[in-house]
């Protein structure tokens, strides 16, 4: 973004809704400016140049170690005084309860869950990643529409529609990929609940009757969009199977470039040392 | 500008597109004509045997009174036929209240949620029933979000690419009706507009009639430039109750083979 443009983005105060409803012409610049910081289309009243913060996206299997991550760099980014707000899917006050409901009775349909989750994705975006970003808050996203578009994609859901649903999200600064094989998500799924759930084994696709089976299929097609995804929007892929400190050095590493933290060293609290074996 | 903005930019109701589906197909005697609705792809109504009639127009246009004088037509003359309405899964209830109790919703966040009630009624009812050759009417449709959620201010481009599953009307009612004329029956019958439906979460206005006033001027705007592009029926919502209706009923038969849906028993006579 040019200089003059952000100065130009900071005179104009948020246009009054009655503007926001039927927008003027705009000017090639201000349309380029939208491509850098949405996927295709700007979100309805938002002005990007108010956004200080930092979006962060935490992308991966079930079982990457996404959260794990999630929560050291929340401590260490913490101790390095930088405010850290998280999101992640179903965490939204309007339909987060309403998805685990439907999940629950598993009495949905694909392309209705699919809009549900996009509902519980721009309810988080508009109120809780955005409000963060505008007080240059450090926001920290456990999955994006990355895994959303993956999981309707390998459901026969267009891939076209699903960017074009999208187009009004943010695009993050940085998205890290954390790569692990189905077997090893399997692995660590079921240690953590003893169970694999109907959702994470894909069993709605009836691919087998096999639960590991099952399991592994689906995870691996989600990872094929991954694969698919990763170069178009430039992820950063890590081996999600090395140790936990090993991730989170490349972690920090990348984190303290864009933030210009030098020193990158971090051992856990107490309270989180559990998490780093 | 990445693929996935060209993707956006470039989307369009009418474009063709790729499809996958995950299921097996049916097999069926007629299976050669029909072909499975995909997600995210429009769906022409030569793809299923069913027909589908709506009705789309301001609040107070009418449109209501003469669906259900429509459909009590129909019922008495026995046709097979099933009845949906806007924002009316049960699916979905709970969090359109929440939202709305609670003022949550945003342009965005308000179109999705009547996307995801649609979504839900289209999969499992409305699909189904064209499927299995049923007259379906329609009290609102994607129209309604086009008109409503444009004059929220979102993007068309993305309301139409939203609502690209939806199967295409057989025919599509608009009951055009001035705005004083709508505002005026709807501000008469009524205690209270709600927050929402008076469109206050835009701003217009601190005062909720007149805030409603210049939410419908927009949407009937929006409305008007469907016109054309979407081969509406337009009729004039001043016009007596009954001799709309009988204009209504006269271009239903004209356009639908009715007899298709009629009673078995009347159709082999």
């Amino acid at each position: 973004m040019a200089d003059q443009d952000k100065e130009k983005d900071k005179s104009n105060p948020p246009a009054p809704a009655a503007e926001a409803a039927a927008p003027a012409a705009k000017t090639p610049a201000s349309e380029q400016e939208d491509a850098q910081n949405f996927f295709g289309e700007p979100l309805v009243g938002l002005d990007p140049g108010e956004l200080n913060g930092t979006l962060i996206v935490m992308e991966g299997l079930d079982g990457s170690g996404r959260s794990t991550q999630i929560a050291l760099l929340q401590e260490w980014l913490e101790s390095e005084g930088f405010a850290v707000q998280t999101s992640g899917l179903r965490r939204s006050n309007l339909v987060g309860r309403d998805i685990d409901e439907l999940l629950a009775k598993n009495a949905v349909t694909r392309l209705t869950l699919a809009l549900m989750y996009a509902t519980d994705f721009f309810d988080q975006l508009e109120h809780r990643i955005v409000p963060a970003l505008r007080s240059g808050t450090v926001v920290l996203a456990d999955r994006f529409i990355f895994t959303l578009i993956a999981r309707s994609v390998v459901r026969g859901i267009n891939r076209d529609y699903l960017t074009g649903l999208y187009a009004m999200a943010l695009r993050p600064h940085l998205t890290f990929w954390l790569n692990v094989r189905p077997e090893t998500a399997f692995a660590r799924e079921f240690k953590k609940a003893q169970a694999i759930s109907y959702w994470e084994a894909g069993r709605d696709m009836s691919l087998s009757h096999d639960l590991y089976w099952s399991f592994v299929r689906y995870q691996t097609m989600i990872k094929r969009e991954f694969e698919v995804m990763a170069k178009k929007n430039s992820f950063i892929e890590l081996d999600g199977e090395s140790s936990v400190s090993a991730v989170n050095k490349q972690l920090r590493q990348y984190i303290g470039e864009h933030l210009g933290i030098r020193a990158t060293k971090y051992t856990p609290s107490s309270a989180l040392a559990h998490l780093w074996r | 500008m990445t693929d996935y903005a060209q993707n956006a930019a470039s989307l369009q109701l009418s474009q063709p597109m790729e499809i996958q589906d995950t299921t097996p197909k049916p097999v069926r005697a007629d299976a050669s004509k029909t072909t499975l609705p995909q997600p995210g792809r429009p769906v022409p109504s030569r793809a299923y045997p069913g027909a589908l009639i709506v009705v789309e127009g301001t609040d107070g246009s009418g449109k209501s009174t003469q669906l259900y004088l429509l459909k009590r037509w129909l019922e008495i003359g026995g046709y097979r036929l099933h009845f949906t309405e806007w924002n009316s899964s049960p699916l979905v209830k709970s969090a359109t209240r929440r939202g709305k109790q609670k003022r949550l919703l945003t342009p965005t966040t308000f179109s999705l949620l009547h996307a995801s009630d649609f979504a839900d009624r289209c999969e499992r009812q409305i699909m189904p029933l064209l499927q299995g050759d049923y007259l379906v009417l329609a009290d609102r449709y994607i129209y309604t979000a086009f008109a409503r959620d444009a004059a929220r201010g979102c993007a068309q481009r993305w309301l139409r690419n939203l609502y690209r599953f939806a199967p295409v009307p057989d025919i599509t009612f608009y009951f055009r009706t001035p705005l004083d004329i709508a505002v005026h029956r709807i501000l008469s019958g009524r205690p209270k507009l709600k927050y929402y439906e008076a469109g206050m979460d835009m701003g217009l206005s601190y005062e909720r009639a007149e805030s409603f006033r210049l939410f419908q001027a927009r949407i009937l705007e929006e409305y008007d430039k469907m016109v054309d592009t979407d081969n509406f029926v337009v009729l004039d919502g001043t016009l007596p109750v009954n001799k709309l209706q009988k204009q209504m009923r006269d271009i239903v038969a004209s356009k639908i083979d009715l007899k298709r849906f009629a009673p078995r028993s009347q159709e082999q006579e």
